[in-house]
């Protein structure tokens, strides 16, 4: 007889996609509310959303264990960052704390793709984008999860980024106005829901600008 | 890696009003050396019908090789052209004929049947066909060209905007794949004229 063994793994993946976009005084955040595993639909309204500060939002798919695991750790450093220096954390200061949390976890990795999007201190929009140990980039626009190969050479298509590599360096923000990057998100999903079943229910979008944060739902195709 | 990534491809067929247009990119690699930038995966079968063959070049060329020489006794034997529906059965039951050791591609068959209504098609490597009313992409950058195809698809185009379309969206979707690019191969065929264009793309 063939040796049995139960087989246990610490990751699923509950898919999901997050999109995010800069554009010169404003940033925009978008997930879909869907939580799968296999081929199963766990919840059609979860949110992977999460404002980390009055200026910061991140989006996550993955595994949504690890992703709260991920929230409850940042949210924790960032009180304690409050208490030492009276005031918030600025976005760019967060990526680089996402960041360094990820890579705490180099050999046992939180199993979750972010973007973090929000207002650095000039208030332009700006788009932090991660892997899994937290190499991270900060673009004009990024979409990770399960339907970022079907989104991102739309958004390539449509907003075009300046070379990271060009001397002297040049802005990555988009050059929409906040409504244009608004219906460009609307559009990259309502594509992607077609094809990936991990996307869809419902489109969660967070605004970012210099009067606050504004939160917006669409709804997606639900088969 | 799978075998059908060996070579790497980018393959997508896109339908208009009364025409169609047929593209893929120009790479031959290796995995992920680049042993030739201007390889052809598209095949003209008659004025009115094309064929793409993404996945394992060997074995799309040598399938070419035996559709060519089908459609030639098929030729002699009616004095006609193979309808696309025809052509689509007879690459489907070829396919088939090696269930259990296949021709590693994924075929994209394109063309005008009566009355110039277009026809596309793609079938899996053992001839299991998907016949689509809007679009078809097959080949390493197929999630991509889904993506954008999805996004930027139109219906009942006519064959300049459909070729703005069509490279647009192969363009975009090898430039996120590192098996496929190098440039493409667009062929817009309209009941009058079959126009071949080749599109020069980020050469790395």
């Amino acid at each position: 007889m063939t040796k049995q063994q139960a087989n246990w793994s610490p990751y699923d993946n509950n898919g999901g996609t997050c999109v995010a976009v800069a554009g010169a005084d404003y940033c925009v955040i978008a997930a879909d509310t869907r939580m799968s595993t296999g081929y199963n639909i766990l919840t059609r309204d979860y949110s992977k959303i999460i404002k980390l500060s009055d200026k910061c939002v991140m989006a996550s798919s993955g595994f949504q264990a690890d992703v709260r695991a991920l929230q409850k750790v940042l949210a924790s450093r960032h009180l304690i960052y409050q208490h030492q220096h009276n005031k918030q954390m600025s976005c760019p200061a967060m990526g680089q704390l996402l960041s360094n949390t990820l890579y705490y976890k180099r050999f046992f990795p939180y199993y979750s793709f972010n973007v973090l999007g929000g207002l650095d201190n000039e208030g332009k929009g700006c788009v932090f984008t991660y892997d899994a140990v937290g190499s991270y980039e900060r673009v004009g626009y990024s979409s990770q999860g399960s339907g970022s190969t079907l989104i991102m050479p739309f958004l390539d298509n449509q907003l075009k980024s300046p070379s990271p590599l060009l001397l002297p360096a040049k802005d990555a923000v988009t050059p929409l106005s906040e409504s244009e990057a608004i219906d460009l998100v609307k559009t990259c999903f309502a594509s992607a829901t077609e094809r990936d079943i991990y996307t869809g229910d419902k489109l969660e979008i967070v605004v970012l600008n210099a009067d606050g944060i504004r939160r917006e739902e669409m709804d997606l195709r639900k088969d | 890696m799978s075998i059908f990534e060996y070579n790497g491809s980018a393959l997508v067929a896109m339908v208009g009003k009364n025409c169609f247009a047929i593209a893929s990119d120009r790479r031959l690699g290796v995995q992920l050396q680049t042993i030739a930038t201007d390889f052809q995966r598209i095949y003209k079968i008659h004025d009115k019908l094309f064929i793409g063959l993404s996945g394992l070049a060997t074995d799309t060329q040598t399938l070419h090789q035996r559709l060519v020489f089908r459609h030639k006794l098929y030729e002699l034997r009616e004095e006609r052209d193979m309808k696309p529906e025809t052509f689509a059965s007879l690459v489907s039951a070829i396919l088939y004929e090696k269930r259990f050791g296949p021709y590693l591609c994924q075929p994209v068959i394109a063309g005008l049947g009566d009355d110039d209504k277009p026809f596309i098609c793609t079938m899996d490597s053992i001839g299991a066909k998907e016949l689509a009313k809007d679009f078809v992409v097959s080949g390493t950058a197929s999630e991509s060209l889904y993506g954008a195809c999805e996004a930027m698809f139109k219906p009942d185009m006519g064959p300049e905007e459909l070729f703005e379309t069509i490279s647009q969206a192969l363009l975009s979707s090898v430039d996120r794949d590192c098996l496929s690019g190098w440039g493409g191969h667009v062929y817009v065929v309209t009941p009058t004229e079959v126009t071949e264009r080749i599109l020069k793309g980020r050469m790395d």
